[in-house]
C-alpha cells in the first residue's frame, strides 16, 4: 500500500467542476457553476491578481445551507461524502461525521492547536475552519500520516523519546512537527519551538517533543 | 455556533452582489468564527470570500506593493521582498497569533478583527460596543486595556498588521458595487469608539477591502515591529511598537512610531517621532523617544505598568530597526 | 460486643500469616545504600536488586501505548461514539449567588431534536451545609456563576446547545463576594447561611470537617508542635513574609465528561476520570443501584491533575438523561465550564514567620494562612511548613474562605506549591539574614537523608556552582540569577489496589486491573513487571486496565498509583509463576522446587531438565489458564521514610525593564523510591516543572469583582506557558530504596517539581535583582511594581 503522504502532490492540482482530472470533482455538491483553483491558490506573487486563476462561473456564487448538504471531502487520500450544515467545522466533520477522532478539540478557539490537520500540507486549526472551506483541498489528519505498514519516522521518534503523557495534545503536536519537517528538513530546536508555539500541552511534554522532532529530522534526512 | 447560510463567492463582483440584508463577510474566518462561537454575534448569512482568487497575492509595483486582502499573514511574513524592504510588516504578520492561525488568517481580516476586551468578547456582558450604555472595564479588570485616547471604551487596537501598515503609510482600497472605489489611510479606516461605539470601521455593509496599497519606502528606510506579552508563545500584545526610520547616514531624517495596545485605535506618536527626527539613533535618543510615546497617558486602575512597558517597546524597537540591537528575547510571538 | 470463636480464629490467622525475613536494599546507591532486614509475608516474591541489576524494571522502556497515542488511535472518552448517542449540554447559572425561583424548560423540551431534559436537584462539588434546613429551596442555591442547573439531551450538539439557551431560569439574586480578602470582612455577604463542609476526594482535596466557621471563614484548622512563643524567644533571628498566590485551574486538555449508557441491568459509563472505581461508587450510591450494575470504562484520558474524581455533575446528569431517554448520552464540558465548575487550585494568603539560631537551627515556624476554594474547601497550604523542616516548635493555622466561585478540587500536590512558595522564600530570606548560603541553611534545618543527597548533587552541579551569591550583582537591564527550593510529599498507599495475572497455555500473558492510565504510564510499568518475572518483552504482555470489570484498581491521586499497584502486580505475577511451575513440574519429570523461571526460560536447579523456553513450558500446562489475583498488603515497614521529595534549582533572566522573567535552566533532583521507568518518571517531572512555572508566571482565574463572572474562561486569556517558555530541564533521578514493598516503588506526580519550582524561581529572581517577589503570578505588571517599590527598576 503506498504511503498516502506520497500521493499528495506538493502543490495541489487545479480543480475544475466538470473535469475529473484532479480526481476531486465538486459536481453534485456545488449548486452553482464552476470553481477553479480558487481557494487553493498558494502564494503566487503577481499571479493572484491575474484573471487566469479566476472563476469561470458567470455568477461566481454558490449557495450553501442553512440546512445540511452533502459535501465531498478529500481526506487522507480518499474521498468522503458527508451531510453537513455550513456551520460544521472541519474538526466536527472529521470527528463526528467521519469518525476520525484522532484530531482533538481542546480550546475550540484556535489557540491550542490540538485540532491541527493539514490543508494541502499546511497545518491549520480544524476547529476554526469550516468544513466547506476544505472542499477541493487535500486534508491530512493524524490517521493519514502513517499506514499500517509504515510508521512515520516522527511518530516513531515520539515513542522513542516518550514525547507524550496523557496523549491528548499528541496528534496536534505530531501534525505540527511533521509539517515543519516537510518544509524544513534541517530544523533547529529554535525552529521546533517556534513551530509548536501554538500547540498547548498541559502535561509538559515539550522538551521531549523538541528532542523527538530533531531526531526524526535526522532519520528523514538519512532515509 | 448559530446556523447560517453561506454564499461562496469566487469573484469580487459576485461577492459585492451578495453584500446585502445584513450579510457578513467571511474571509479566513478566524475572528468571525471566534465571535460566533462566543455567541456575541449570530449572523444568519455569510458571504464567503475566501475563494476569491483575485483578492489574494502580493504584487510589487513601481509605487510600492499591493497586497490582496486575502493574503495570509504567513504568506506576507515569508515573502522575501517584504522581509527585505518592509521588515515592520514581516515582523507584525510573522508574530501575530499562532503559526497555524497565521496560515489561515488573512491580512484584511487581521485589520478588521474586533477588539479583544474580555467584556466585549463575553456574551455575559453587553457594553457600549454592543449598543448598550455602559463599559465594564473602567471599574472592572482592565490590566490589558488602553492607557490613552480611550473615551468611552478603553479596549485596545488588536491588529498587529495595522500597526505596521500605519507605520508604512499604507492605504486601503474599498470597493462597492454601487459607489465604486475609495481609498483610505489606515487610521481613517477605524472609528474611535466615542464617534460610534458599535461600528468599528468606516467600511459600509456593501463594501469590501479589495487591495492594500503600501508605498515604496524612501531610500535609507529601516523598520521593525515588536510586541510584548506576558509570554513569548502566543499572546496578545500588552505593549507593542512599530518603527519606520528614514536614515541619511547616521541621522534619522524622519521617524514613524506606531502603537496598538495603547489605545482603541492604532496610533502614531508624534512626540516620539519628533524626538528622533534629525538625530542619530542611539540608546539615548531611542529611550527619549520611548518616554515621549506615553506622554499624556492616563492609565486605568490596573494598567499603570504599561507606562513602563511602552517606552521599553519603543526604544528597543527603534534600536532594532536601526540595526543597533537584536530582536528582543522578551518580545512575544 | 463479643466475638464468635470462629471469627477470633480467623482474625488471629489473618493477623499472623507466615512470615519470612529478607534483606532489602535501602538508601541511595553511590551514597547511602545499605541492607536492612524486613519481616514480610512468606508469599512475597524474592527481593529485587537495585535497578542496574534488573532487565526491564527500572529501564526506560518505551511507553506501552505510545504508538497508539502518536498515531491518534487511542480512544478517549471525548472520542466515544455509540449508536443512537445523544449529545447533552448543561444550562449554567449566569449569576454568582441566587435562590432559584423557577426553571422553565417547556420551550427547550419542544425544540426539534431534543429527547430529554433534566433539572438538577442536588448539585455536587459545592460544600454542603451542616444544617441543610437553612436552605429550604426547591432547587439548589446558586453559589457561583457557571453552576450547572439543568441539562438537555438532543440528537445533535447544535440542537442541545440551542435548546439549552431556551431554558428560562428565574433568579432571586443575593449579594455575593468573589474577592477572598473582602470575603473575610465580617460585613461581607455570606456564601453559606451557616457552617458548611466539603467532602474530600481521592486526590486529597477538600478541607477539614467540623471546624469553626465565622461568616465566610471556615477555620482555623490549627496544628501545633512545641511552644512557638518560646521558640521565637529562643531565636536569634526572626524573618517574616506575606505571600499571596492566585487561583489556578487544572485546564486538562480533555474536559470533564462521560458517555453514559443506561440499560435496565447495567449502566455503562465511559468517563474521563482518575478513578474508575470512584465513578462507579458515586453513581451506584446516587442512583441506589448495586455496584455490579455499574461499569465504568476509561481507556484513555486527557489529563486530570487532581480534578477528575467521582462521577460529579456531568456523570450523574448524563446517567439520569440516559435513563430518561433510553439512549446513550454524551456530556462533555466545554472549555468555559471546565474553568468554572470542576475544580481549581485554591488561592493562598499567608503570613509566615520563622525563628532561628545563628547557626541556622530553626526554633519556630509560624504560619497563618487563608485561601479560597470558592464554594468548597481545601485551601489549606501548611503541608510544607509542617513537614519539610524540623523546627523546635510549630504553629500553623489554615482557613478556608468561602467566595462565590466554583469549588476547588485537589490539584497536583494540593496546598504544596502555595505553601512551599512562602516557606522556601522565607528560608531564603533567613539565609540572607544569617549570612549563610541557602543550601547550607537547608543542610542544617533539613534532616531528610535523601534530600541531603540531593543537595549534594546540587552542590556539585555546574549550574549551582555558577551562582553568584551576591544578589543583584549583574549590570544592565537583564539580570541573571539562580535559586533553589525543596519539595516534600508523602507516601500514601491505596489499599484498594488489586490486579490479576493470567498465564495462558499458548504462553501469552495478561494482566488486569481497574486502574486507569492517566498519562503517567501505569500500563507500561505493569508490562515491565510481568516482563521481568517471565522474561518476555514488555510489548508482548497484554495489559488491560481502565475498566471496573477488572479487579478494582487504585484511584490515581496523591501519587498513589505506582507505589500502590506495582507490588500487587508483582505479587500476582510471582504467585502465578509459582503455580505455573508447580503445574508443569510433573510433565517435566521433576518437582516445582527444582524449577525456576529465569530470563524467559524454565530451568532446573538439579540439571535434571534441560532449559526450555517459557512458551514451550506453557504448552505443558494441565489447564488452559492459570490466574492469580492479588491485593495490596501493607507496606513492609510503614513507620519508616514516610516522605520524599526533591530539590529544584532555577536559573532565570529577569528583564527588569520589560518585567519579564525568563526561566532558562532548571536542575531537578528528585527521588521516588525505585523509579520503575525513568523515561516516564522524567516526563512527569518535566511536567511538574512546566506546570509550576506556568502557575508562577502566568495562570490566573480572573473574576470580575462587580459581576462575579470569570472574564477569561478560555485558553487565550487564561494564560498557560507554551513551547517558548520551556527551560532546559536537567532531571537527575535519585534512586532511593525504601524497603517497603516487593517493587519498592513510590509515586512522583505530586513531588515532581510543581511544589518547589515557584519558590526556586522566586529565589532566583531575588538572586538576580535583590528584589523578592511574594505574589504570583509574576506577570510584567507584578514584576515591574515590585522592582519599582524597591527602587530597583532600571532608569
Amino acid at each position: 500500500m503506498p504511503d498516502p503522504r506520497e500521493s499528495i502532490p506538493a502543490s495541489p492540482p487545479a480543480l475544475t467542476t466538470d473535469s475529473g482530472k484532479s480526481g476531486i470533482s465538486r459536481r453534485g455538491f456545488l449548486k452553482g457553476a464552476g470553481l477553479t483553483a480558487a481557494g487553493t491558490a498558494l502564494l503566487d506573487g503577481v499571479q493572484g491578481f491575474t484573471s487566469e486563476a479566476r472563476a469561470q462561473s458567470p455568477h461566481g456564487v454558490t449557495e450553501f445551507g442553512p440546512g445540511a448538504i452533502p459535501v465531498r471531502l478529500h481526506v487522507n487520500g480518499a474521498e468522503h461524502t458527508v451531510e453537513i450544515e455550513p456551520r460544521t467545522t472541519l474538526a466536527e466533520a472529521l470527528r463526528i461525521h467521519l469518525g476520525m477522532t484522532g484530531t482533538k478539540v481542546v480550546c475550540d478557539r484556535g489557540v491550542c492547536s490540538g485540532c491541527t490537520v493539514w490543508l494541502d500540507k499546511m497545518p491549520v486549526n480544524s476547529c476554526m475552519t469550516l468544513a466547506i472551506d476544505a472542499i477541493g483541498h487535500h486534508v491530512t489528519t493524524i490517521e493519514g500520516l502513517s499506514t499500517e505498514e509504515k510508521i512515520h519516522p516522527l511518530q516513531a521518534a515520539f515513542v522513542k523519546h516518550d514525547a507524550m503523557q496523557c496523549g491528548f495534545c499528541t496528534p496536534g503536536m505530531v501534525m505540527t512537527c511533521a509539517a515543519l519537517l516537510e518544509r524544513n528538513p534541517h530544523p533547529s530546536e529554535h525552529d521546533v519551538r517556534h513551530a509548536v508555539s501554538g500547540n498547548l500541552c498541559r502535561c509538559g511534554t515539550y522538551p521531549k517533543v523538541f528532542a523527538a522532532t530533531l531526531d526524526a529530522a535526522g532519520t528523514l534526512r538519512n532515509a | 455556533m448559530n446556523s447560517f447560510s453561506i454564499a461562496d463567492c469566487t469573484t469580487v463582483d459576485a461577492a459585492l452582489s451578495q453584500l446585502k440584508d445584513d450579510a457578513v463577510v467571511k474571509a479566513g474566518g478566524v475572528d468571525l468564527l471566534d465571535r460566533m462561537k462566543d455567541g456575541i454575534e449570530q449572523p444568519t448569512r455569510l458571504v464567503n470570500i475566501r475563494n476569491v482568487a483575485e483578492l489574494r497575492g502580493i504584487r510589487e509595483t513601481d509605487q510600492g506593493m499591493t497586497l490582496g486582502p486575502l493574503t495570509t499573514l504567513a504568506e506576507i511574513s515569508d515573502y522575501a521582498h517584504i522581509r527585505e524592504h518592509y521588515q515592520i510588516l514581516a515582523d507584525a504578520c510573522g508574530h501575530a497569533a499562532t503559526p497555524h492561525i497565521r496560515n489561515m488568517a488573512t491580512v484584511g481580516g487581521n485589520l478588521l478583527q474586533r477588539v479583544q476586551c474580555w467584556y466585549y468578547r463575553s456574551a455575559d456582558f453587553q457594553c457600549f460596543r454592543h449598543g448598550k450604555d455602559l463599559c465594564f472595564a473602567f471599574e472592572g479588570l482592565n490590566q490589558y486595556h488602553a492607557i490613552m485616547e480611550y473615551g468611552t471604551c478603553p479596549s485596545v487596537a488588536p491588529s498587529s498588521a495595522a500597526v505596521a501598515l500605519l507605520g508604512l503609510g499604507a492605504t486601503v482600497e474599498l470597493t462597492s458595487a454601487k459607489r465604486g472605489k475609495r481609498t483610505l489611510g489606515i487610521r481613517e479606516l477605524y472609528i474611535v469608539p466615542d464617534a460610534n461605539p458599535t461600528k468599528f470601521t468606516v467600511i459600509e455593509p456593501d463594501e469590501l477591502i479589495t487591495a492594500i496599497l503600501v508605498p515604496k519606502p524612501a531610500p535609507g528606510t529601516r523598520s521593525a515591529y515588536q510586541k510584548y506579552g506576558e509570554k513569548e508563545s502566543f499572546d496578545w500584545a500588552i505593549a507593542d511598537a512599530g518603527v519606520v526610520l528614514e536614515m541619511e547616514g547616521d541621522i534619522c531624517k524622519r521617524a514613524v512610531i506606531t502603537m496598538g495596545a495603547a489605545s482603541p485605535v492604532v496610533r502614531r506618536s508624534a512626540q516620539a517621532e519628533a524626538a528622533l527626527a534629525g538625530k542619530p539613533i542611539n540608546e539615548e535618543t531611542a529611550r527619549a523617544a520611548g518616554k515621549l510615546a506615553v506622554e499624556g497617558a492616563t492609565p486605568l486602575s490596573m494598567n499603570a505598568y504599561k507606562l513602563d512597558l511602552f517606552p521599553v517597546a519603543v526604544y528597543r524597537t527603534v534600536l532594532l530597526a536601526a540595526g543597533k540591537m537584536n530582536r528582543d528575547p522578551s518580545a512575544a510571538g | 460486643m463479643t466475638k464468635e470463636p470462629i471469627e477470633d480464629a480467623l482474625t488471629a490467622q489473618a493477623a499472623a500469616p507466615a512470615k519470612k525475613t529478607v534483606q532489602m536494599p535501602v538508601g541511595v546507591p553511590g551514597y547511602t545504600l545499605a541492607e536492612e532486614t524486613r519481616s514480610v509475608p512468606a508469599t512475597e516474591p524474592p527481593v529485587w536488586p537495585i535497578n542496574k541489576d534488573l532487565k526491564y524494571v527500572g529501564q526506560p522502556i518505551e511507553r506501552y501505548d505510545g504508538l497508539l497515542k502518536a498515531c491518534g488511535r487511542a480512544r478517549y472518552t471525548a472520542d466515544v461514539q455509540l449508536p443512537g448517542m445523544l449529545y447533552a449540554k448543561f444550562v449554567n447559572a449566569t449569576v454568582p449567588h441566587a435562590k432559584v425561583v423557577s426553571i422553565d424548560t417547556s420551550a427547550a423540551e419542544k425544540y426539534p431534536g431534543v429527547k430529554g431534559v433534566h433539572v438538577i436537584q442536588h448539585v455536587l462539588g459545592n460544600a454542603q451545609l451542616r444544617n441543610p434546613a437553612l436552605d429550604p429551596a426547591k432547587y439548589p442555591v446558586v453559589r457561583y456563576a457557571g453552576q450547572p442547573m439543568a441539562a438537555i439531551a438532543a440528537t445533535t450538539p447544535y440542537a442541545a446547545e440551542e435548546a439549552a439557551a431556551l431554558v428560562k431560569v428565574k433568579y432571586d439574586t443575593m449579594p455575593f463576594v468573589v474577592d477572598d480578602v473582602k470575603a473575610r470582612d465580617p460585613d461581607a455577604p455570606n456564601v453559606f447561611p451557616g457552617a458548611a463542609d466539603e467532602a474530600g476526594s481521592a486526590g486529597g482535596g477538600g478541607g477539614p470537617h467540623g471546624v469553626a466557621q465565622t461568616g465566610n471563614i471556615h477555620g482555623p484548622s490549627i496544628h501545633k508542635r512545641g511552644d512557638s512563643e518560646q521558640g521565637f524567644k529562643d531565636a536569634d533571628v526572626v524573618v517574616e513574609g506575606h505571600y499571596v498566590t492566585q487561583v489556578q485551574t487544572h485546564s486538562a486538555l480533555e474536559t470533564h465528561g462521560v458517555v453514559a449508557d443506561w440499560k435496565p441491568d447495567l449502566l455503562t459509563v465511559y468517563a474521563s476520570t482518575q478513578g474508575t472505581s470512584g465513578v462507579r461508587e458515586e453513581l451506584a450510591g446516587f442512583f441506589k443501584i448495586p455496584l455490579t450494575n455499574v461499569r465504568v470504562i476509561t481507556e484513555y484520558m486527557g489529563g486530570g491533575f487532581g480534578a477528575k474524581f467521582g462521577a460529579g455533575n456531568p456523570g450523574v446528569v448524563a446517567a439520569a438523561l440516559s435513563k430518561k431517554t433510553g439512549a446513550p448520552v454524551r456530556l462533555m464540558l466545554d472549555r468555559q465550564e471546565e474553568h468554572l465548575s470542576v475544580g481549581n487550585r485554591p488561592s493562598s494568603d499567608q503570613v509566615l514567620r520563622i525563628g532561628a539560631k545563628k547557626d541556622g537551627t530553626l526554633t519556630a515556624i509560624h504560619l497563618i494562612a487563608y485561601g479560597t476554594a470558592g464554594c468548597g474547601t481545601g485551601a489549606g497550604c501548611a503541608g510544607p511548613a509542617q513537614n519539610l523542616y524540623q523546627a523546635a516548635s510549630l504553629h500553623t493555622e489554615e482557613n478556608d474562605v468561602f467566595i462565590n466561585a466554583g469549588p476547588a478540587s485537589a490539584m497536583r500536590a494540593p496546598g504544596h506549591p502555595q505553601g512551599a512558595f512562602a516557606l522556601e522564600q522565607t528560608m531564603d530570606d533567613l539565609a540572607v539574614k544569617l549570612n549563610m548560603e541557602p543550601i547550607d541553611l537547608r543542610d542544617k534545618a533539613d534532616t531528610h537523608p535523601v534530600r541531603r543527597v540531593e543537595r549534594q548533587i546540587v552542590r556539585e552541579s555546574e549550574l549551582w556552582k555558577s551562582r553568584n551569591p551576591v544578589a543583584g550583582a549583574d549590570q544592565g537591564p537583564v539580570k541573571r540569577g539562580i535559586g533553589l527550593a525543596q519539595s516534600v510529599w508523602y507516601r500514601f498507599v491505596s489499599m484498594g489496589s488489586n490486579a490479576e495475572v493470567r498465564i495462558h497455555k499458548d504462553g501469552s500473558l495478561e494482566v488486569f486491573s481497574g486502574v486507569q492510565d492517566i498519562g503517567s504510564g501505569i500500563r507500561t510499568v505493569m508490562a515491565q513487571i510481568l516482563a521481568e518475572q517471565f522474561g518476555v518483552p514488555p510489548s508482548q504482555i497484554a495489559v488491560k486496565v481502565g475498566d471496573t470489570n477488572y479487579p478494582e484498581g487504585p484511584q490515581s491521586g496523591g501519587s498513589v498509583t505506582t507505589l500502590s499497584l506495582t507490588p500487587v502486580v508483582r505479587d500476582a505475577a510471582w504467585q502465578a509463576s509459582q503455580k505455573f511451575l508447580a503445574d508443569i513440574a510433573p510433565a517435566l519429570g521433576t518437582t516445582a522446587g527444582d524449577l525456576v523461571l529465569v530470563d524467559g526460560e524454565v530451568r532446573s536447579h538439579s540439571g535434571k531438565v534441560a532449559p526450555i523456553s517459557f512458551k514451550r513450558a506453557a504448552s505443558k500446562m494441565t489447564t488452559s489458564q492459570i490466574a492469580v489475583q492479588a491485593k495490596r498488603i501493607p507496606d513492609y515497614d510503614p513507620k519508616k521514610y514516610l516522605t520524599y521529595g526533591g530539590v529544584d534549582v532555577a536559573e532565570v533572566e529577569v528583564d527588569t525593564e520589560a518585567g519579564r522573567i525568563h526561566v532558562r535552566r532548571v536542575l531537578s533532583v528528585h527521588d521516588c523510591g525505585r523509579p520503575m521507568n525513568p523515561a516516564q518518571t522524567i516526563s512527569q517531572i518535566n511536567g511538574g516543572i512546566i506546570q509550576g512555572i506556568s502557575f508562577t508566571l502566568l495562570e490566573n482565574r480572573l473574576l470580575d469583582p462587580k459581576y462575579g463572572v470569570m472574564v477569561n474562561p478560555d485558553l487565550e486569556q487564561y494564560k498557560i506557558v507554551g513551547s517558548r517558555e520551556i527551560p532546559e530541564i536537567d532531571v537527575r533521578l535519585v534512586e532511593a530504596y525504601l524497603g517497603q514493598s516487593s517493587t519498592d516503588a513510590s509515586g512522583i506526580g505530586e513531588a515532581a517539581g510543581v511544589v518547589s519550582i515557584g519558590a526556586a524561581v522566586a529565589n532566583a529572581v531575588y538572586n538576580a535583582t535583590g528584589v523578592r517577589i511574594r505574589h504570583t503570578p509574576m506577570t510584567p505588571a507584578v514584576v515591574l511594581a515590585a522592582l519599582r517599590a524597591q527602587g530597583k527598576k532600571m532608569a
